[in-house]
């Protein structure tokens, strides 16, 4: 494709023998009037493929897309209505193809230009053989990322795009299969945004979710800096030892220890135990309940650093062992003491060079799920809070809507909100890291 | 080690030490005790986590363990742990293959969408996993993979590809004219990557083939939504069914998944320390 882009000449629309006409018309035909027989015949093929499909198939699901099912099923009496769920699933899939198919007719139009140009100067077509030999080699990239690109295509963004439709629709709550879901526009938006109880439970745990964020990723990020430089100090002796301590933490499935620490906090948990038998704490006392508020809190930012500290410390020690001890050398003879070396070499340099490090910690921070997942088990909620808790952030929130009580339009269109606003941030903040502006540096 | 903080004999610099010495000590006191905690636990002869004498259990014993893998029609702890081992090795292997291609592709070659690409990848990893997760078991129950630990490694292999953005960090500091020399002695492309990339980048591929199997062993989310019957469950869903009655079962259960990762972190830490600044570090 892009090789026929670049010698067909700009404005060579007047360019157009019968083979590519033929090629327009039919896929593959002007291959054949080509004397590329086999690319032809396979051209030929897929599109007859694809016309039985989309009259077999296809068609219906396109249809089903835009109705979302016309008959209701009723399983009691043994009628199999519509799947409004599945339809849109389907639906989706056919749209997907349906571009796929595009895209392979105009590269096959691109290709018998191509083909056409080259006989005109007198030169053979290529063989099949020759086509194959020159995927592999000049088209390299072509053969790496076509089966990763379908898996991301079909576990990756088609569950987004139907995310973002289901949020269009009325789907969840009463209305699941085998009811019909049917299109309703902006109403789910309309709802998180007029009624009381969902903008009220927004606003409170969107500020929560905004503290937890910045105080997380401030606590994970310096604390794993302090970290790896006390185990770069000069003084400290078997750091191997000493570091194979915060490799437990890094290394331990995160559900144990969380879960751990949940054990360990909760009511029947040693240390509310041991508070009580100590007579420091009244008897109701607990940490971790359904209304605790900064408890629960609390006990979250510690399980945070507890858990991530550990992965930015690894990552500032290996960056630190780049840094050029030159530089120090040369800032001990000008006279600079420790602390204005690290204030003026070691700070800038980790920071500079940490930058998408900080990004990602902070979009993991804010769309931390297993943290207060796992710290507090029980599916209770908070007075004030409509299907939420107070430690909870809006993607448990959203978990809260969806998984456990089957409100998929509103957690979807809560969803979308989230992720335009993620989105444009980390887009932003990535496309002026100097990782993007300058990724050839090292060449 | 290349910080270069002054260190001279005096008084001040006995104290430093001391209070680095102190640090070091607390921070290792915190980190350790609650694994401490959990492996004691494991040992405890009740099961209850109330039974336990402050934070310690009162009377040690081997019988959890028995319970463990003998009490099958409660617990059926081997069968999770196979689960587990079979999907997390499987994922680790194609994961890894993969996003070395892809990696290596998106650092190598210049071409159409390839910017675009990169952006979508990073816009795609920000929304959140579990949105697509009511979508994926539609998409799953169509394609009739619930219950069926390969779809796990399906999904395993195609969200692991799109963290390749590490690995073509490293890529990156792999000069161009090493490549240009080998195919000015006329090399294929396929015969640099295999005799002149994957050589060069052993750290980095130790590195990819240690996250890409950690995540599948110690994820809950896909596991507990996609397997709905007991006999299929991974580990991590299994011991998060556990309540807080059957504590030194979580905790015996735990050992035998966190151990093994332990171990290997511990072992392959060089590469780990490597392999996470290698993608990072970039001017």
């Amino acid at each position: 494709m892009a090789e026929a882009m670049q010698k067909a000449p700009k404005g060579s629309g007047a360019f157009a023998p019968y083979q590519v006409k033929l090629s327009c018309a039919f896929m593959g035909l002007g291959q054949l009037f080509c004397r590329q027989y086999t690319k032809g015949a396979l051209l030929a093929l897929l599109e007859v493929g694809f016309i039985l499909f989309m009259a077999f198939a296809g068609a219906e699901n396109i249809v089903g897309l835009i109705t979302l099912g016309t008959t209701e099923g009723v399983p009691i009496m043994g009628i199999a209505g519509d799947n409004s769920v599945s339809m849109l699933a389907w639906g989706i899939t056919t749209v997907f193809l349906i571009l796929l198919f595009a895209l392979a007719y105009y590269a096959n139009i691109k290709d018998v230009i191509y083909t056409a140009r080259e006989l005109r100067k007198g030169n053979p077509p290529k063989s099949f053989f020759e086509s194959c030999k020159e995927l592999i080699n000049g088209k390299f990239y072509f053969l790496t990322l076509t089966l990763p690109l379908v898996f991301v295509c079909i576990f990756n963004i088609m569950p987004i795009v139907f995310t973002a439709l289901v949020a269009f629709t009325d789907y969840g709550g009463e209305i699941v299969p085998p009811r019909l879901v049917s299109w309703t526009g902006l109403q789910s938006f309309k709802v998180i945004f007029t009624m009381s109880e969902y903008i009220g439970t927004m606003g409170k745990i969107l500020a929560w979710n905004i503290l937890w964020a910045f105080g997380s990723t401030f606590l994970v990020y310096f604390g794993g800096l302090g970290l790896a430089l006390l185990y770069n100090s000069k003084c400290l002796k078997g750091k191997r030892f000493w570091r194979i301590f915060p490799m437990f933490a890094y290394a331990i499935p995160s559900f144990i220890t969380l879960t751990g620490f949940y054990f360990m906090f909760c009511d029947s948990g040693p240390i509310v135990g041991m508070l009580k038998d100590w007579g420091w704490v009244s008897e109701n006392f607990t940490i971790i309940s359904y209304d605790s508020r900064w408890s629960l809190r609390l006990l979250g930012f510690f399980c945070c650093a507890w858990v991530g500290i550990p992965s930015v410390m690894f990552l500032a020690t290996g960056i630190l062992s780049n840094t050029s001890i030159d530089m120090y050398e040369a800032a001990r003879l000008d006279g600079a003491n420790g602390l204005q070396q690290f204030v003026y070499l070691t700070l800038p340099f980790v920071l500079f060079a940490t930058t998408p490090v900080i990004i990602s910690t902070f979009i993991n921070q804010f769309n931390n799920f297993s943290i207060f997942y796992f710290l507090r088990p029980e599916t209770v909620y908070a007075p004030g809070y409509f299907n939420a808790n107070s430690s909870d952030l809006l993607i448990n929130w959203m978990y809260n809507l969806t998984v456990e009580n089957g409100l998929y339009s509103l957690g979807s269109a809560l969803s979308l909100i989230l992720f335009a606003f993620m989105a444009v941030f980390s887009l932003v903040a990535y496309v002026t890291s100097p990782a993007y502006k300058k990724e050839d540096t090292y060449r | 080690m290349t910080n270069g903080k002054k260190l001279r004999l005096r008084p001040a610099a006995g104290i430093k030490t001391a209070l680095i010495y102190l640090l070091v000590i607390l921070v290792s006191f915190i980190f350790a005790f609650p694994c401490i905690w959990l492996v004691l636990s494991a040992f405890n002869a009740e099961g209850d986590l109330l039974t336990l004498e402050g934070f310690f259990p009162e009377v040690y014993s081997f019988d959890t363990f028995r319970r463990l893998f003998t009490e099958i029609n409660k617990y059926d702890y081997p069968r999770w742990f196979g689960n587990t081992l079979f999907v997390a090795a499987i994922s680790c292997v194609i994961s890894t293959m993969l996003v070395i291609a892809v990696a290596y592709t998106m650092s190598r070659y210049r071409f159409k969408s390839r910017k675009a690409m990169m952006k979508a990848t990073l816009i795609l990893g920000i929304f959140p996993n579990f949105m697509n997760m009511t979508a994926l078991f539609v998409i799953m129950t169509q394609l009739h993979l619930i219950n069926n630990l390969w779809g796990l490694i399906l999904l395993y292999s195609s969200g692991s590809t799109m963290g390749f953005l590490v690995q073509k960090g490293f890529f990156d500091t792999i000069p161009g004219s090493i490549y240009d020399a080998a195919i000015l002695d006329g090399a294929s492309d396929l015969r640099v990557f295999v005799s002149i990339t994957l050589p060069l980048s052993k750290p980095m591929i130790v590195y990819t083939a240690l996250t890409s199997f950690v995540w599948p062993w110690a994820d809950f989310m896909l596991p507990s939504m996609l397997l709905v019957d007991k006999s299929s469950w991974t580990v991590a869903v299994g011991l998060n069914s556990l309540d807080d009655s059957e504590f030194s079962i979580f905790a015996a259960g735990s050992l035998f998944v966190a151990v093994p990762i332990v171990a290997l972190y511990i072992a392959l830490s060089k590469y780990l320390i490597q392999g996470g600044a290698a993608g990072a570090v970039k001017e």
